[in-house]
């Protein structure tokens, strides 16, 4: 047992319902009323300094046996100095679960604890605004409770909140006296500049923005609820419509987390191909990013320059896997197909011109003075509040923290690869941008490498728990058949337990934490969207900033409304 | 004025009643000028979209006729065939009268923008200022259909073109009142006849002043005409589509119409104040050519091709540019453009005083120590702004500053 | 009747038409807009009269300077408060309008009436704009530099009032 659970143990002996550190994953369950004097002594330097609160999710434990409680609201923190990670696991009754808040201490808690509203029907006493957030506000029940049968739908059809409540009065501005008049206007859901679904109410005085609120949910396709459904394996498809520019990224995601929890590792050819597959997917989806923003600033032409070049790698992604968007490639143990000769040739073909599309792109913003006035000092992220807001990747870095899980916690061997993580300290939309720029060469330097050192061997794990023999076998072979016909039907047998995986997703810390019954199917898929807390951020970076930076700002920060609403 | 004859009388022949010359007027002007407009749209959206195609690396379009020329032709018919839509609380009649005020804002300053010698509606004695003068009609017909839309984003839309064309209003008229000052009359035939000869006499290499004129003026004329990059009344991707969100159909068309023939007087403008009007800038060949008929013709196609071109480069910069913002576009009008403009009015008219240009010789003439002159200071100046403007672009970019360091 | 004559008539209508619809007229922003009409009919008078540089002035200053401020205000305040205000006009006002405007009424037509109108012969005008600019700069150059410090005054004044004063909040 770890000195920090120890420590927790000795210090709150009286909340402390039981530690584990299965998996390497130090977990501490505790009593509702022990978590606040908990979570608020971690923060502390001698409680491990864990100040970044990565995820908070509920969890319904209804078919898991739990004698004392009902409900789980888990927290993951993580210490963003020596990296070690903590879970904390608060019990709560079946009857008026309650747990004390804490968003006052991590701002992005505001908006979790919202979404364990919403899907468990658990209060937070002393939240700001607590508030369906994914599902509709006429909504009855909340949707992830194992009692929620998945077919139970409801016809809600009275349109979008109106969400003044949030946006308070409006009309005279108080600030100058009455001089001037407030006006508020509905930035989306349907906006040319809100690429996916996004709702913002804001409160305007001529064109300054003086409070926002957002609204999201309108993609919401009950993601979470879905994983329940099915097997295992069949989460793929699911996964592939998270972050939508790149679907390889959470397929690795979600397939590292199942393998996690199975304990089982993948051959070395077949971690590198994830690499490669995935840094193609992030470089498509920083195109993505890149060129849309550009849009949103007036600027055409660089999204064409753009789009130019995602193309090739789209046309090598096809040749792999059949699919352009949602490629579903990945599978628990491995992944679908071996690369194929013409691949390689058109991954190194990309990775040639690569450079030259960055520099066409580049050379039409770099220095010009109209796009630097626009972007230099726009909705600045401070480095000291980008982590309370729970930010990561990118728009992280962009603030000055370079934290990126491929360095800090490297998976499907990462770390064998020389790679830098580009960092900048201005924290503005600029930086987000250049981040960006310079992230895409580093992604492609990572592919060159391993093309340059691909390992030969198999694709596949060769562990029987989950992957089907071979066809030949299943059909000269009555076991090979049995097995086959129990992995198909039964879905991979994933060992009772908690996993929380965390990967370095295009926009930032794309982490599945995965619960299991010990059954063939998903008990509990919770998957930690890195726009979620993000977009939760976005009042604070526009709010006395104009309806254009408002623009600029929601492009560079790169919403994806399929990972955002899941 | 000075040239031989005009259109009307050419046709009429001297002598003709008021209604007889009314409704020449009509026939020889008005309907012209409306086929012209009509030539200047489909002309010009064709060369938007192949321009900006082939900026982008594609082809644009290819189906309809020879390189998709006629696909505007196609998409005119597709616009007038598409139902007019009126949103249900918009101010009904302002909603139908603002296109119509827009496109009459745009198309009476054809009057005065000559077509070559003696094509020209009206020569009038203050052309240049009646240029300027409906030059914010069009901004009114578009405030009245951000207003009628009964749409917030429409509203912002109209504000926004109500602020920027009352704006650069001003340093337009400054360098307007620099040429003026210069040619000594308001008049546009007037102004163009001042440029004959060579090169060296146009307005544009007149001193070094008018170099900097000219810019104001263009950037000036890229905001009246709504261009990014300060396309604001209409950005797309903040306002939606600005003041004409709630258009749709032939309304809308006619707002489309009226932007690429204000973009086409804009440029003829500074093809007649800057760039010789109708002359080539070679004097012998503009001797060669002589007046009549011939000339008309050239003379035509001198200045609708310098107009095109200038028309041209507005597209290039529209594809070029990110979109400038709102307080950004204000500043560059009062803190950078008045003052360069006052500036040029100043310096200009000193150094006509104390370095005249010569006497125009009609058949040759040209380059003198004035224009060495002109040319040594443009030279320098521009290596000055040059060097400066890297320079701050290297301290605002940190990666570049870093770079330099280093 | 000749041209000059129809078009007097033209611009005369579109002068006063207009005028009268301002009254009748109980939304303001289409009152602005008839406002409009009725200032383009005065510069065209103005034309008619051989002032054409001061026509244009009208239309210049008036029409794109002054109608497009005005259309602005009207903008920036509320649109539900700018509809809410027309208002019903009370039996009092209406009362002291229609006297205000019948003596009103009353003192033009005797100054019309009492006045000696001589017809003078048609003389062709020569173009304006360069004698204006001459007296400006010589005879009136006093009362054109007044004017234009007033405007600077003015200029700054509303700059003052309008700028920013962020420590006073």
């Amino acid at each position: 047992m770890s000195a920090i659970l120890d420590a927790i143990r000795a210090k709150f002996p009286a909340h402390v319902m039981a530690v584990h550190d299965r998996l390497g994953q130090e977990t501490v369950t505790v009593g509702a009323d022990g978590l606040r004097p908990l979570v608020e002594w971690l923060r502390t330097p001698e409680g491990g300094s864990y100040e970044f609160l990565v995820d908070l999710a509920g969890v319904d434990g209804m078919n898991l046996g739990w004698k004392t409680h009902r409900f789980e609201v888990v927290y993951h923190f993580r210490n963003m100095e020596n990296g070690r990670r903590l879970r904390v696991r608060a019990a709560l009754p079946a009857v008026d679960p309650h747990l004390p808040t804490v968003s006052d201490l991590w701002r992005c808690a505001n908006w979790f604890e919202r979404e364990v509203w919403d899907m468990f029907g658990v209060r937070f006493d002393g939240h700001p605004n607590l508030k369906r957030i994914l599902t509709h506000h006429r909504f009855v029940g909340h949707a992830l409770r194992k009692d929620y049968f998945v077919k139970d739908q409801q016809w809600l059809d009275d349109g979008a909140e109106s969400l003044m409540d949030e946006l308070g009065d409006y009309g005279e501005n108080p600030d100058d006296g009455g001089f001037s008049e407030l006006v508020p206007v509905n930035i989306g859901p349907a906006h040319p500049a809100t690429h996916g679904t996004l709702r913002i109410l804001a409160k305007l005085d001529g064109e300054t923005i003086v409070k926002a609120v957002q609204e999201i949910g309108y993609l919401h396709r009950a993601f979470e609820k879905h994983s329940e459904v099915g097997t295992w394996t069949q989460v793929i498809p699911y996964t592939d419509r998270l972050n939508y520019c790149s679907a390889m990224l959470n397929n690795v995601a979600y397939c590292a987390g199942v393998e996690r929890l199975l304990g089982i590792d993948v051959p070395e050819r077949c971690q590198a191909i994830r690499v490669i597959v995935g840094e193609m997917s992030r470089i498509i989806d920083h195109l993505v990013c890149i060129g849309a923003a550009l849009v949103d600033l007036g600027a055409l032409t660089n999204f064409w320059y753009a789009f130019a070049i995602r193309e090739k790698a789209y046309v090598a992604l096809e040749g792999l896997c059949g699919a352009r968007l949602t490629s579903s490639y990945v599978r628990i143990g491995g992944v679908s197909d071996d690369l194929n000769p013409a691949f390689i040739e058109q991954v190194r073909d990309f990775c040639r011109e690569l450079p030259k599309a960055v520099d066409d792109i580049l050379g039409l913003v770099k220095k010009n003075r109209i796009f630097l006035d626009r972007v230099v000092g726009v909705g600045i992220m401070p480095r000291d509040e980008a982590l309370s807001w729970g930010f990561t990747g990118p728009c992280l870095r962009a603030s000055g923290i370079g934290y990126d899980i491929r360095k800090a916690e490297p998976y499907s061997g990462y770390d064998r690869y020389d790679f830098s993580v580009p960092t900048r300290t201005e924290g503005d939309t600029a930086a987000r941008f250049f981040v960006r720029f310079d992230e895409m060469i580093e992604s492609m330097r990572i592919i060159e490498q391993a093309l340059d050192k691909l390992p030969s061997g198999p694709v596949f794990s060769t562990d029987r728990r989950v992957v089907p023999p071979a066809k030949t076998d299943v059909y000269k072979n009555i076991e090979a058949l049995m097995n086959h016909f129990v992995l198909v039907y039964d879905g991979i047998k994933v060992p009772k337990g908690e996993s929380y995986m965390a990967t370095e997703g295009a926009n930032g810390e794309l982490g599945f934490y995965l619960v299991s019954d010990g059954s063939g199917r998903p008990y509990r898929v919770r998957v930690r969207p890195p726009c979620f807390p993000i977009f939760g951020a976005l009042p604070r970076l526009v709010e006395g900033s104009m309806v254009a930076d408002a623009v600029a700002v929601l492009g560079s920060l790169n919403i994806i409304a399929g990972e955002l609403d899941r | 004025m000075t040239t031989p004859y005009t259109l009307v009388d050419w046709v009429l022949g001297d002598g003709a009643g008021w209604l007889a010359r009314f409704i020449g007027a009509i026939l020889v002007w008005a309907v012209p000028i409306t086929g012209f407009v009509s030539f200047v749209g489909l002309l010009s959206i064709w060369l938007e979209r192949k321009i900006s195609a082939h900026i982008q690396c594609r082809l644009g379009p290819m189906e309809v006729g020879p390189h998709g020329a006629l696909q505007t032709v196609a998409d005119g018919v597709k616009l007038l065939a598409k139902e007019d839509i009126i949103p249900a609380d918009a101010d009904r009649i302002l909603f139908a009268f603002a296109p119509m005020l827009a496109f009459a804002g745009t198309i009476v300053g054809f009057a005065v923008v000559p077509f070559g010698p003696g094509l020209i509606v009206a020569d009038l004695d203050i052309g240049l200022f009646y240029l300027a003068a409906v030059g914010s009609l069009e901004a009114i017909g578009v405030i009245a259909a951000g207003w009628a839309s009964n749409n917030k984003w429409s509203l912002f839309g109209s504000v926004r073109a109500a602020t920027q064309v009352v704006s650069y209003e001003i340093p337009m008229g400054l360098a307007f009142v620099t040429i003026a000052a210069l040619a000594g009359t308001l008049s546009m035939v007037g102004i163009v006849e001042q440029q004959q000869g060579w090169i060296a006499n146009w307005f544009l290499f007149r001193n070094p002043f008018t170099w900097v004129a000219f810019i104001i003026y263009y950037i000036a004329a890229l905001a009246e005409c709504k261009r990014a990059p300060f396309d604001l009344p209409e950005a797309e991707s903040e306002l939606v589509s600005g003041f004409h969100t709630e258009y749709s159909g032939m309304r809308f068309a006619i707002f489309f119409l009226a932007e690429y023939a204000q973009m086409y007087v804009v440029s003829a403008v500074a093809a007649v104040l800057f760039l010789g009007g109708w002359y080539t800038g070679i004097a012998p060949l503009d001797a060669a050519i002589g007046g009549g008929t011939a000339g008309m013709v050239v003379g035509a196609g001198v200045i609708v091709t310098k107009s095109f071109l200038l028309v041209c480069v507005q597209m290039w910069l529209r594809w070029t540019l990110p979109r400038i913002r709102l307080d950004q576009m204000m500043y560059l009008c009062l803190k950078v453009l008045m003052p360069f403009g006052m500036l040029t009015l100043v310096g200009s008219t000193v150094w006509e005083h104390f370095l005249p240009s010569p006497a125009i010789v009609k058949d040759g003439g040209g380059w003198t120590g004035n224009t060495v002159m002109t040319g040594v200071v443009v030279a320098a100046i521009g290596t000055v702004a040059l060097v400066a403007y890297v320079r701050s672009v290297i301290r605002a970019t940190p990666s570049l500053r870093a770079a330099s360091n280093s | 009747m000749d041209w000059s004559t129809i078009m007097w008539w033209v611009m005369a209508a579109v002068t006063v038409i207009p005028a009268v619809m301002i009254v009748l007229s109980k939304d303001i922003v289409r009152l602005a807009f008839w406002l409009l009409a009725s200032l383009t009919g005065v510069a065209g008078l103005y034309i008619l009269l051989g002032a054409d540089f001061l026509g244009f002035t009208q239309v210049l200053v008036y029409i794109g300077g002054i109608m497009v401020l005005i259309l602005f205000g009207i903008m920036m305040t509320n649109r539900d408060a700018v509809l809410m205000r027309r208002g019903e006009t009370t039996g009092g006002a209406m009362l002291t309008g229609v006297v205000i405007a019948a003596a009103t009424a009353l003192a033009l037509l005797k100054v019309v009436k009492d006045t000696k109108w001589k017809e003078a012969a048609p003389v062709e005008m020569p173009a304006t704009t360069a004698r204006v600019g001459e007296a400006l700069l010589t005879d009136y150059v006093l009362p054109f530099e007044l004017v234009s410090v007033l405007l600077l005054i003015v200029l700054c004044g509303a700059a003052y009032i309008a700028r920013r004063r962020p420590e006073e909040t």
